[in-house]
């Protein structure tokens, strides 16, 4: 959809089971909180949005995975994911395949790649193949990789050249 | 005609004819169950689009499916399931259980958006605009609503579909759990309108056969799910099945224990099978009349005339009691005809009432009875005597009968007693806890109130609108039901804020009147300006080159569309709802907008008012009200007659004040008995309650007739009392039955029926005229 990379910078909460604060800074002000079932976006001035999960169940199975993977919850994450491990105790890779057909429409997979008791970055893969890539920690202070493209940015999520 | 040969010839000549009326008859009749002929006559226009609203309105197609008996997931699976199944089915007209639909529009109506949608009324679409769509997309694509965004965005950078479907989701949406309508029971709740109307019990009956079959289809064998249907048009099938098995059911066991009673009393095979050819002839002979003046009979007048024809068995038991020794039954029967003319009379005369009411189905159910009195009547006059065995029992010698004569004789009859009963029926009057009228249309309906209730909490779980009031938006045409109704929008909006209703739907909410569309349309860029905008707006931004070029077409297409029209639009899911709510009348057009949450109806006389009558508010209770008062008022105008003519009719028969005021008293005291213990009793009188009063006060005055006469003969005194003990308990035997049916209807018949049977009774015998015949035997 898009013809070049969309940078934002901003911060992911995680407030317990079933709840997550997203906020970006840059290059616009969002805060996006998900609390009991709805959805409230926050943009600048604008009056806050309400979206109840309710009225999109795949959303719910996407942010309950992603509620799930943040809280450590393996045994919610297995019911809605199929899990793919690979890699090793330095440079893992875990791959979650959504198991609601519905979902896997409009999805791919959740990727996720770490390294030790850390993870370093949280990609969603769309069914269109287009990726927006969540790096976290120490990664999202470092320098982004020159030219920013999506293979030199999923390099230095795979403890690539911007770690060194 | 005398001897036996001539007695079997007439009785095999009549017989005959009843087979052949019969198999007639069956032939050509044809059953109805529209519940409407069994509803007053509309006369003002809001009365008339009430009925039709009941008959063929979009809330009388609606059938309520609820899926219950499982886990949430597995119901909420098995409703998507279930609910595209039935998609497929073209008896739905439309299938919906909240599932996000953003295909409301299809795909040849996708560009009408710009025209429908207004987005853009207020500020156009430009550069500046479109630049701070498209700023809130690249937003919205780095949220989690971006898988919901991008299959749509190419083409609808600006989300005009999902603003339309947002404008018109219901006002009040039911409970969504896993995507789909719950309700708070935990029930998965569906929606499924048929094309056929709500009254059609053949086509209803074909639907719901359907939503069973596709459910039992869907599920899976372990499946503990249960599918639970309501909705007028189950209604209407289930009151059809009812209403044939249970007056099924009720026939069989009043059948057999008239056998009973009569074999007892007659103690002869022969003379049971000949007492039922007066009334099989008065049957056959009601079925007949109404197939020739009537095209089809109502169920239920078929269930209640058979009822009602129970009078008539009163003939030939009079004929069988009162025969004594040394006469023929032709000279018996000479003997009781003024008593029964004057009886089969006044009981024609009474059920006239029931033709006055202008209703179909009482009017069916009038002309049934009248024309089956008769004949009963004159079959007992003119052919019975003649086929009955020259043999008989002489009902006088019946063992026990004149102990019980002696002790009813023996019975205190104080002067006062009718006066006293007057006093404690006029307390119980005054004292009964409910109103004296049911003006509730709905308790006529013979629907159980479990059931009803059972509705009414799956159509408020669904949101469904109010079902008490419309707002109507009356014009020309449709174009101008349109126009006016955005017209009162804002006027509508205002009374929202005030808090006057929580929500109401105007046609205009669906479609635009063409002029605004017209308007809209002008106000669209070309296709270059367009371009032009998109490059400007999307500087600076990541969006690829082109990428919006599905968009630029879009627009485009709408710059040259005929604006849409109802009957365009209607094919679409939304089109539907918009045809439901435009309905054309004697030249004129109604929009009918829903009210959600009316708190105060009295704040829609000032829009009333101005627009001269054109947007009004339709109480469709107060209307369906109105109906049952106008109607009643007619049926008491027709009682009043009725009675008037009982009264003319037994003075004539008389020529005696004295012994007419004995026939008439007890009548009227037993009448005001009835109502008396009824109204203690907690009952609201309906109509049904009026029409089995009359019924009741037709057979008191058989006892009262009968046991008024005055006869020296001990003997004759005992036939009387005899018959009249056999008509008793034959009635008792049939309304109390009545009395214990699960449709109010004839519930409120048989136990009417049975109270005044009994008060009758006793009060004929009580109030009976003194210095009879001494002791009996």
């Amino acid at each position: 959809m898009y013809d070049r990379a969309l940078v934002a910078r901003g911060e992911l909460e995680y407030l317990g089971p079933g709840r997550l604060g997203k906020r970006v800074d840059e290059p616009y002000t969002e805060v996006t909180t998900i609390a009991d079932g709805q959805v409230t976006l926050q943009r600048g001035k604008r009056k806050p949005r309400q979206i109840s999960l309710q009225r999109v169940p795949e959303l719910e199975g996407f942010l309950r995975g992603f509620s799930a993977l943040l809280g450590g919850d393996a045994q919610a994450l297995q019911r809605d994911f199929e899990l793919t491990g690979s890699g090793n105790q330095d440079r893992w890779q875990l791959r979650l395949a959504p198991s609601d057909k519905r979902l896997r429409k409009r999805i791919d997979a959740i990727v996720v790649d770490g390294s030790g008791d850390d993870a370093n970055c949280f990609s969603i893969v769309d069914a269109d193949d287009d990726v927006s890539i969540m790096m976290v920690e120490q990664l999202a202070s470092a320098p982004l990789p020159e030219p920013l493209t999506q293979k030199n940015v999923e390099s230095a999520c795979r403890g690539g050249d911007a770690a060194k | 005609m005398t001897g036996r040969s001539g007695r079997f010839a007439l009785l095999a000549a009549w017989i005959v004819a009843l087979v052949s009326v019969a198999a007639y008859t069956a032939h050509t009749l044809k059953i109805s169950t529209d519940l409407r002929s069994f509803m007053p006559p509309a006369q003002s226009a809001d009365q008339k689009l009430l009925m039709e609203q009941i008959g063929e309105g979009p809330g009388s197609r609606l059938l309520l499916l609820a899926i219950s008996g499982d886990e949430e997931s597995r119901l909420a699976e098995l409703s998507r399931t279930f609910s595209s199944a039935l998609r497929e089915d073209p008896r739905f007209s439309q299938v919906i259980n909240g599932e996000f639909d953003a295909g409301m529009l299809d795909e040849t109506l996708l560009p009408y958006r710009y025209l429908l949608t207004a987005s853009f009324d207020e500020e156009p679409l430009d550069a500046a605009v479109l630049a701070d769509e498209l700023q809130q997309r690249v937003e919205d694509l780095g949220s989690p609503a971006a898988t919901l965004l991008k299959p749509i965005l190419e083409r609808d950078p600006t989300l005009e579909i999902m603003k339309l479907a947002e404008a018109w989701s219901p006002p009040r949406q039911p409970l969504v759990r896993d995507g789909v309508w719950f309700s708070p029971e935990n029930e998965a709740l569906l929606l499924a309108q048929t094309h056929a109307p709500g009254f059609d019990p053949e086509a209803q009956g074909e639907a719901i056969a359907a939503i069973r079959n596709t459910f039992d289809a869907v599920k899976s064998a372990g499946d503990t799910a249960e599918l639970v249907i309501s909705g007028p048009g189950y209604f209407t099938v289930m009151v059809n099945a009812d209403t044939r098995g249970e007056s099924e059911w009720l026939g069989r066991i009043s059948t057999v224990g008239f056998i009973i009673l009569l074999l007892l009393a007659y103690r002869s095979i022969a003379v049971l099978g000949l007492a039922a050819l007066p009334i099989a002839s008065g049957a056959l002979a009601g079925v007949g009349a109404i197939a020739l003046v009537f095209t089809e009979m109502h169920g239920i007048t078929l269930a209640f005339g058979f009822t009602l024809l129970g009078v008539a068995q009163e003939y030939p038991i009079r004929l069988l009691s009162h025969r004594r020794a040394g006469e023929t039954a032709l000279e018996s029967v000479r003997g009781l005809w003024p008593l029964l003319l004057t009886a089969i009379a006044s009981a024609c005369i009474a059920y006239l009432a029931f033709f006055a009411s202008g209703v179909t189905g009482l009017m069916q159910l009038a002309v049934f009875t009248i024309s089956g009195l008769l004949v009963a009547g004159f079959s007992t006059r003119y052919l019975l005597p003649r086929v009955l065995p020259i043999r008989f029992r002489d009902a006088a010698d019946t063992p026990g009968l004149g102990a019980v004569w002696n002790w009813l004789e023996a019975l205190p009859r104080p002067r006062w007693l009718p006066a006293l009963l007057c006093v404690i029926a006029a307390i119980m009057l005054w004292a009964a806890p409910t109103p004296f009228w049911q003006n509730d249309l709905a308790a006529l309906t013979p629907v159980p109130q479990d059931l009803m209730q059972r509705e009414g909490r799956l159509r408020a779980a669904l949101g469904a609108p109010d079902v008490r009031y419309l707002l109507i938006v009356e014009a020309e045409d449709a174009e101008g039901v349109l126009e006016l109704s955005e017209q009162v929008a804002p006027r509508i909006e205002a009374l929202v804020e005030q808090g006057a209703i929580a929500a109401a739907e105007l046609p205009s909410r669906y479609l635009p009147s063409l002029e605004t569309q017209r308007a809209r349309q002008q106000k669209l860029p070309s296709r270059d300006a367009l371009e032009a905008m998109l490059d400007e707006a999307s500087a600076g931004l990541p969006f690829r080159q082109g990428l919006f070029e599905p968009f630029v077409d879009d627009v485009e297409t709408a710059r040259g569309l005929e604006p849409l029209t109802p009957a365009a639009f209607a094919s679409s899911p939304i089109g539907a709802r918009i045809d439901a709510m435009l309905v054309e009348r004697e030249g004129h057009w109604l929009g009918l907008g829903t009210i959600i949450g009316m708190q105060d109806a009295e704040a829609f006389g000032a829009l009333a008012a101005e627009t001269g009558g054109a947007v009004r508010l339709l109480d469709l209770k107060g209307a369906s009200e109105s109906l049952v008062i106008s109607y009643r008022e007619r049926i008491l105008q027709a009682f009043v007659i009725a009675i008037v003519l009982l009264v003319i009719t037994v003075f004539v028969a008389f020529r005696d004040v004295r012994r007419a005021w004995h026939v008439l008293a007890p009548m009227t005291l037993a009448t005001i008995l009835v109502l008396a213990v009824l109204r203690i009793s907690g009952f609201s009188l309906s109509l049904f309650h009026l029409v089995a009063l009359t019924l009741a006060a037709g057979l008191g005055l058989h006892y009262a007739l009968f046991f008024e006469r005055t006869t020296p003969d001990a003997a004759e005194a005992r036939r009387t009392l005899h018959a009249t003990l056999v008509c008793v308990i034959s009635a008792l035997l049939v309304f109390a039955l009545l009395a214990w049916s699960s449709l109010p209807v004839l519930r409120a018949i048989g136990l009417t029926v049975s109270l005044g049977v009994g008060f009758h009774f006793c009060l004929s015998i009580l109030m009976a005229r003194k210095g009879r015949s001494g002791h009996a035997g």
